[in-house]
């Protein structure tokens, strides 16, 4: 699958198969990420009509972060795809960091799938503040793989990109994952059916030789919407799966139990050499740092999880049962010393020191829409609903989030938002000092677009940012 | 509304819920989207293989020759038997389709009918539990 050499005995190869005179895209080190990449000056961001009654396509937002631009906060292009009914959600580059050593690849096309559709676009973005579709996979090019509802993008090193899908043709389980080409053709699947059943997030470590994914449920359970009976009847996940990433197999899986429910999100710590990574299980409100232990005696080890972060449940004066916080988000600084999440239910940004990733101390949190924020409206505008998909600058200065969870669950739990759209909104960050702080003189609103109010998703930087970046 | 009897397509009411409507002639072999699509009418669709419910309709009254007019009222009607389906509707429980909802991307008229639509349909599906 690569180039590079892994060892499996828990000991980091530090040759790992190439030398690191950077030829290829992305940074050589996440320090170098965070010394040589400059402030973002532009964002894409998921953005959707699907599920409304709006006649039109998702999109691709432009968002303009210049603060010395005279479109500051303002979207100045708009990617219009082809279809209706997509669901655009999450989205990756074709090549990162992780490619570093592979000299004729650009950090250049975006992959951006249709989570209803199962349809997967490509789009060119070397013109970065104009971006356009190049290539389309329909959907039923992807359902010849038994497979469904594209979730992950994230490059593989030497030019594949590897994408986790949830369902399978029907909708159903198991899931598993769609590898493409560096022509964008899809080369096959990449698993072997039936090795997992759930999947949602995932990350890979390579000089680990390892990748672990996390579970949401089928296609046919959260599609329509959040409903307890599916709960009740072990419809959703609870699960982290750790593959042999060479071999893509499955090593070791941990089910992390009632306090660990929809585990979404799921990242490594950018180090390429760390086993340490943290998980946030939606449901439970609870986040988890997982390990790989050293076996006694020199032996191999396995990977552990344990319960590091507890959000408790808060009652509403007006409705029957306590709300969970419902964090649907997080994601490491560069230099891997902060954690930051979104309490979508509750309305809160937190950041969490984890320079003991066993051991997070709470360093400050916003508090901010949702059902309980303390802050409802920027700049006039009211907050619709909760922060929800974040994304931090490389120097972990600025973070940003929108507000749309996944367009049938903002239905049932924020109605609002589609009669609004949704919002982007920054916080400065004192990583110094460990605090956060709103900018109340930043806000991107997409209830203004032209052909109605969108909802915004996930936000990506065009030269990486600290949910796309991986190092070989 | 006409009843079409012995023919291969129906006439189907599409009803929003400003008050808008639109009566469209939809084939046997058609599902409501596609003759919708072809009558340049946006309903809401997604995954347009019965799993997301994206494009849920609710059935309010199958034509009866001799009803009068202006009954909103579903009555006893089967959804069931008032469409035939494509493949599974996996995206509806039980409880929704005993309640009348139907998967438009999927589901083929075999009566003349009146459909509820919009994207306000599909959040009748679930409520927020805590709420």
């Amino acid at each position: 699958m690569s180039d590079r050499s892994a060892t499996d005995d828990g000991e980091a190869d530090h040759e790992h198969g190439h030398s690191h005179h950077l030829e290829g895209p992305g940074y050589a080190t996440p320090q170098a990420a965070i010394e040589d990449g400059s402030r973002e000056k532009l964002a894409y961001v998921m953005s959707l009509y699907v599920g409304t009654d709006v006649d039109a396509p998702d999109f691709v937002a432009v968002v303009d972060l210049d603060p010395d631009s005279d479109t500051y906060s303002e979207i100045v292009d708009r990617v219009e795809l082809p279809n209706r009914g997509d669901e655009l959600h999450h989205f990756g580059w074709n090549a990162c960091s992780s490619s570093c050593h592979v000299d004729e690849l650009e950090r250049r096309h975006l992959i951006v799938p249709g989570q209803r559709s199962s349809r997967i676009h490509v789009i060119d973005a070397k013109d970065r503040r104009n971006p356009e579709l190049i290539k389309v996979i329909e959907p039923e090019d992807v359902f010849e793989y038994d497979l469904s509802a594209p979730h992950t993008v994230h490059c593989i090193p030497d030019g594949q990109i590897l994408i986790s899908m949830l369902g399978d043709a029907d909708g159903e389980l198991p899931g598993g994952f769609l590898e493409l080409n560096e022509d964008f053709e899809i080369e096959g699947r990449w698993d072997q059916p039936g090795d997992i059943e759930m999947n949602y997030d995932y990350w890979y470590q390579p000089r680990r030789n390892v990748m672990v994914s996390s579970e949401w449920a089928a296609p046919e359970t959260y599609y329509p919407g959040f409903d307890l009976d599916d709960v009740e009847a072990g419809k959703y996940g609870r699960k982290l799966h750790f593959w042999d990433w060479e071999a893509g197999t499955v090593e070791q899986t941990i089910d992390l139990g009632e306090e660990g429910l929809i585990p979404l999100e799921v990242r490594f710590l950018h180090t390429p050499e760390s086993t340490h990574g943290f998980v946030g299980a939606a449901l439970s409100s609870n986040v988890f740092h997982f390990w790989r232990d050293a076996g006694a005696n020199g032996g191999a080890g396995e990977y552990r999880a344990e319960k590091v972060i507890d959000f408790e449940s808060r009652e509403h004066p007006d409705w029957d049962m306590p709300v969970p916080a419902l964090p649907t988000d997080i994601l490491l600084s560069m230099d891997d010393r902060y954690l930051f999440g979104s309490n979508w239910l509750h309305g809160e940004v937190w950041m969490y020191d984890v320079s003991d990733p066993s051991n997070p101390r709470r360093a400050d949190s916003l508090s901010v829409g949702g059902t309980f924020g303390e802050i409802r409206e920027v700049q006039g505008r009211e907050l619709a609903a909760g922060p929800q998909m974040l994304q931090l600058s490389l120097d972990g200065e600025r973070l940003y989030w929108t507000t749309s969870l996944f367009s049938s669950w903002d239905e049932e739990f924020y109605p609002e938002e589609g009669e609004r759209g949704s919002v982007m909104l920054k916080a400065d960050v004192d990583p110094r000092a460990g605090t956060l702080e709103l900018d109340e003189d930043f806000l991107v609103d997409w209830g203004d677009c032209p052909a109605g109010p969108a909802r915004a998703h996930e936000i990506r930087w065009p030269d990486g940012d600290c949910t796309s970046d991986v190092w070989q | 509304m006409a009843r079409t009897t012995h023919s291969s397509s129906h006439d189907v009411r599409l009803e929003w819920p400003d008050g808008r409507t639109r009566t469209i002639d939809v084939r046997e072999d058609q599902t409501v989207l596609e003759a919708a699509t072809c009558a340049d009418i946006a309903l809401p669709f997604g995954c347009r293989i019965g799993a997301c419910a994206t494009c849920t309709g609710r059935l309010l009254e199958v034509d009866e020759p001799d009803a009068p007019d202006g009954d909103d009222d579903r009555g006893a009607v089967d959804v069931e038997d008032a469409f035939e389906y494509r493949q599974q509707p996996r995206a509806l429980k039980d409880r929704h389709r005993d309640d009348g909802y139907v998967l438009l991307c999927l589901a083929s008229p075999r009566v003349d009918c009146r459909i509820a639509v919009g994207s306000s349909v599909h959040t009748e599906l679930v409520d927020n539990p805590w709420k």
